[in-house]
């Protein structure tokens, strides 16, 4: 692999420490995964390589060229942001929230959208598959659809790399395999980037390339998906229990699957009834 | 649905413009115009065409910066007015009429100037509380900031003599008494400048509906872009206060109107709202002259009974998520 998008970054808030020298690369046309527990520092280390925030120390590079020579606008056309809080009260139509994508594409001297935005918008809402929700109000969506119509809106800014964060936290499990099998068309058939942090380890294992585990702000662990999430690390990692499904083994996936014990006994119904 | 409200919108805007001259206390037509009456000439010239052209630049502008403030402070019930903007501007105002003669300062354009002055410093403190805490606190340091500059305001009027106390009471009421073109001539460049400067930004204005993080990933500046949409908006309402004090409400009003027209795209509401309130502060206007005709009510003051009521609405309605 080769680094297409990467760098080592510090950055500090409130005289408070978030990440310390996090080094991370991405391959052109790779998929990578961000894991760790709640404030090591993963959505922070994506705003940095959205352009939201700037390092406190160290530098990003996109292609060989820093972030700072490159412009924020040029930027915009190369990566494409989806948050972890999407705004829900937006007035806007569907359409419209998609069509905000296209501004580091617009022109100063044309007055409103043109047709290439227009395409743009329904090419990417063809995409995700809701073509018939252009016209929809986005207060009527339910969650798993707002958050494909932000997926369409990044790919309307018709970038070669998606940025996400916690792309399918709260959705229900047929909306995260929805948004996991579009993610993986994205990167699979289309070739796009795709950097993403979440919690569920499962779309890591379905989807990423290569994994970067952060704890208290560093890198702690990067390697090959199978390498970096095997049981001993996650327990580490996250001080809790995993049970893994290794594929094959009664499996319902060819990659593995690692569920968390949550309460540490198998609590069935017989166990109950006998205490 | 968005084109034939724009053109609705500027039938009525020249609509008004070619009727409004004609109405009011004295009875003129276009006929006494023709006949060469000096008397007609004077009032639709002198009187009252000058005093409709500042009714449709400053409604115009007042409702733009409502526009871009709603928009920038993510706020329903932001505007210059609520935000104590205005309120600071007058204070600037004020303090020039009283003091700046006193200084020997009277010859230049030094109550325009401190009127600017004013509007900056209150907006410099919106913009501080605004971007570290919620939305309420930000309506309640806009009561703070206007309430402040209001009692300075009256302590400089207890200082002044009667008249001119008289003068400046009836100036913060927000009026459009003008005779010729002096005042107009003085707002139009500073409104047609604000105005479309804030076009020129309609796109980064737009970002802002989906949250400042996505609008930062696609490459807004925002820290420049607050920079300067306040000062812009400060400049259009620190020249307008200058010269027809303090007129509230109007800022708040028209942006809610033309969104439900036009929907939420700044290519279409700012030039919406200039033409919507500019229409609609010339018929407040014609409206305030007929109340008490043939005395002149200041148009502000009906602004601010029509305005209130519909606050209060918005402020239910929407319950400070």
């Amino acid at each position: 692999m080769t680094e297409w998008l990467g760098g080592t970054v510090s950055f500090e808030a409130g005289g408070r420490s978030i990440l310390t020298d996090a080094e991370i690369a991405v391959g052109r046309g790779e998929s990578v995964a961000i894991v760790g527990i709640n404030g090591a520092g993963k959505t922070t280390l994506l705003r940095l390589l959205a352009n939201v925030l700037a390092p406190s120390r160290g530098a990003l590079a996109l292609g060989g060229v820093p972030y700072a020579d490159l412009g924020a606008r040029r930027l915009a056309r190369a990566l494409a942001y989806v948050p972890q809080i999407r705004p829900a009260r937006v007035p806007l139509s569907v359409r419209d929230v998609v069509l905000l994508g296209r501004y580091p594409h617009n022109r100063i001297w044309s007055v409103g959208y043109e047709r290439r935005d227009f395409d743009a918008a329904a090419r990417a809402l063809e995409v995700i598959g809701s073509s018939e929700l252009a016209d929809r109000p986005m207060s009527e969506l339910s969650g798993g659809e707002r958050q494909g119509v932000y997926i369409a809106a990044a790919l309307a800014q018709e970038t070669e790399c998606l940025i996400l964060d916690e792309p399918t936290t709260y959705l229900d499990p047929g909306h995260q395999r929805q948004i996991a099998r579009l993610l993986r068309k994205l990167t699979q058939e289309e070739g796009r980037t795709l950097v993403f942090a979440s919690h569920d380890l499962n779309l890591a294992y379905a989807l990423a390339d290569r994994v970067i585990a952060l704890a208290a702000g560093r890198v702690v662990a990067t390697g090959p998906t199978l390498e970096v999430l095997e049981r001993e690390r996650l327990e580490a990692l996250y001080g809790a229990p995993f049970h893994m499904l290794e594929p094959g083994a009664g499996a319902f996936s060819a990659r593995p699957v690692a569920a968390v014990d949550l309460v540490g006994e198998a609590l069935v119904a017989g166990d109950r009834d006998s205490r | 649905m968005k084109r034939a409200f724009l053109v609705c919108a500027a039938a009525l805007w020249v609509a008004i413009l070619l009727a409004a001259p004609f109405i009011g206390a004295h009875e003129v037509g276009l006929a006494d115009l023709v006949a060469g009456d000096d008397l007609a000439a004077r009032i639709v010239w002198q009187l009252r065409l000058p005093r409709l052209l500042l009714a449709l630049l400053a409604g115009g502008a007042l409702a733009v910066c409502g526009a871009a403030f709603q928009t920038l402070f993510g706020n329903p019930l932001a505007e210059p007015y609520t935000l104590g903007v205005a309120g600071g501007a007058a204070l600037g105002a004020v303090l020039a009429q009283q003091f700046a003669r006193a200084a020997g300062l009277g010859g230049v354009a030094i109550v325009p100037l401190a009127s600017f002055a004013g509007a900056l410093a209150a907006s410099a403190v919106i913009v501080f509380v605004a971007r570290r805490r919620s939305t309420a606190t930000l309506l309640l340091a806009g009561v703070a900031v206007a309430l402040t500059s209001s009692a300075m305001i009256l302590f400089v009027q207890y200082l002044a003599d009667f008249s001119r106390t008289f003068r400046m009471v009836r100036w913060m009421m927000g009026g459009l008494a003008v005779v010729g073109y002096d005042e107009v001539l003085w707002a139009a460049p500073w409104v047609a400048l604000g105005a479309a400067a804030l076009f020129v930004l309609r796109r980064d204005l737009d970002q802002l509906a989906t949250g400042e993080e996505l609008a930062a990933s696609r490459g807004v500046d925002l820290a420049r872009l607050r920079l300067w949409v306040v000062a812009i908006v400060s400049l259009m309402v620190g020249a307008l206060v200058a010269v027809t004090g303090p007129i509230g409400f109007v800022g708040l009003i028209v942006p809610h109107w033309v969104r439900r027209g036009v929907g939420y795209a700044h290519a279409w509401v700012l030039p919406g709202a200039f033409l919507t309130g500019g229409a609609f502060l010339a018929l407040c206007d014609l409206l305030a002259r007929r109340v008490l005709a043939p005395a002149d009510l200041p148009v502000g003051v009906l602004t601010a009974i029509v305005g209130g009521p519909f606050f209060l609405w918005l402020l239910l309605r929407d319950e400070f998520r």
